[in-house]
């Protein structure tokens, strides 16, 4: 028989939106206390862009240097902001930990912030997951992915080392950052 | 009696600021040296003269036309400088200018102008030395808060986003911040890095803002809550519905 289904359980994700934009260190404290709340199981920051090199005009190719491009420290690691924080998504395992994460943000964030409970982050693979990780054999067709924790948390062809970092391995969270480029 | 024009309707603090930057009633908040300015637009190096296109006016031989003789040229124009650009953005968490105020200000008191509005910034094209004189107007008076906008040429992207936590909006290129107290820029509008540091004042405080904006928003004033202005916007629709059916009679 040939097995197609590779995820159980149903966590909760909820997505926190803050009034302003993080600061870094803002950002840092945030994910730090988001870390501690017991039951998370991966957190994806949404923000704009902060590019490395001017991209667009005249000015094509200067460098930017800007201040809020910083290596942050959450959890044992630390890692290059690449965007301005202004969301964050976090998974958690079920219902009890909804509390704790709600007042880790209240005693992180300085100003109010909007907690949404909803389907932000892939649950199970879709068909561009499959085109770049295939099966796991010619009789197992789930995802040839040993983390499916994975999924969702970065862009198809984005580099993992870019763009994902695990924070802890005792409680196995992870984080990945999704860079928003509108122009408007 | 002399004629007063009357721009804009409405009793509400926006209605009034609009009317003020249409009609050039502004306050000025700082001084922008000329040197300054010119290395923040970008378009050549301060205290250079002025790239021209075409040789003066007054050494070129014109055809016999009644509109050139009743209309002077400006002085961009009589001396044939280059066609060069500013470009503002504006937050909409009540900076001072919508992009269209900015268009209105620029067509209605300045000569030679062509204005590109869009919904978070605005472009303006004219002769170099005619642009520098509006762009001064514009960023020394009221109609700017250099902490809610920006002269951005490229990658403007800033106005419909939230502020930062200081309370400035975004600029992805980080040309002007905020260093003790007072908003700085040390990068011309495209992102090039100059020589300086121009210091651009003191940004708004909140409460400042929502009185100087016209910016219509729900917890300021409310676009809905100026009934004259409803009335006016109304008329106007309706006019311009009934005269796209060109009715003969």
């Amino acid at each position: 028989m040939v097995k197609t289904a590779s995820v159980t359980g149903k966590p909760i994700q909820i997505k926190v939106f803050p009034q302003r934009l993080l600061q870094p260190e803002t950002a840092e404290k945030v994910l730090n206390e988001i870390d501690q709340v017991k039951g998370v199981i991966r957190m994806l920051l949404g923000g704009k862009n902060l590019p490395r090199k001017v991209t667009c005009g005249p000015g094509t190719g200067a460098d930017v240097n800007h201040p809020d491009r910083q290596i942050i420290n959450v959890g044992d690691q630390a890692f290059e902001l690449h965007i301005i924080v202004g969301e964050i998504i976090v998974e958690v395992e079920d219902e009890s930990a909804l509390e704790n994460l709600k007042n880790a943000c209240e005693r992180a964030l300085p100003f109010p912030f909007e907690f949404k409970r909803g389907h932000f982050i892939k649950r199970k693979p879709t068909l561009t997951d499959y085109g770049k990780y295939g099966f796991k054999s010619k009789y197992d067709e789930s995802i040839n992915l040993e983390d499916e924790r994975l999924l969702g948390l970065m862009d198809p062809h984005a580099k993992a080392e870019n763009s994902l970092c695990v924070i802890s391995e005792d409680n196995g969270c992870l984080s990945g950052r999704a860079e928003e480029t509108n122009s408007k | 009696m002399a004629y007063k024009p009357q721009y804009y309707p409405g009793n509400t603090s926006v209605a009034k600021n609009r009317r003020k930057h249409m009609s050039d009633d502004v306050e000025k908040l700082r001084d922008i040296s000329d040197e300054d300015l010119t290395a923040l637009l970008g378009h050549r190096a301060p205290g250079a003269d002025y790239p021209s296109t075409h040789p003066p006016l007054s050494e070129l031989t014109e055809p016999d036309c009644p509109v050139r003789e009743a209309v002077a040229p400006t002085p961009g124009a009589a001396a044939g400088d280059r066609v060069r650009y500013a470009q503002f953005s504006d937050s909409m968490y009540n900076a001072p200018s919508v992009p269209y105020w900015r268009s209105y200000h620029a067509a209605i008191n300045f000569r030679g102008v062509d204005p590109g509005t869009l919904s978070g910034r605005q472009v303006n094209e004219m002769r170099e030395r005619d642009m520098e004189e509006y762009t001064k107007r514009q960023a020394e008076t009221e109609m700017t808060d250099w902490g809610l906008a920006g002269l951005r040429g490229c990658t403007v992207h800033g106005h419909s986003l939230r502020l930062q936590e200081d309370g400035v909006m975004f600029d992805m290129l980080d040309r002007r911040r905020l260093e003790g107290g007072v908003i700085v820029m040390d990068k011309d509008q495209v992102g090039v890095p100059i020589d300086r540091k121009v210091n651009l004042g003191k940004p708004m405080s909140e409460a400042e803002a929502a009185k100087r904006t016209t910016f219509y928003r729900v917890d300021n004033v409310a676009f809905r809550s100026d009934k004259e202005v409803i009335e006016h916007v109304q008329k106007v629709w309706e006019l311009r519905t009934k005269y796209g059916f060109v009715p003969k009679a």
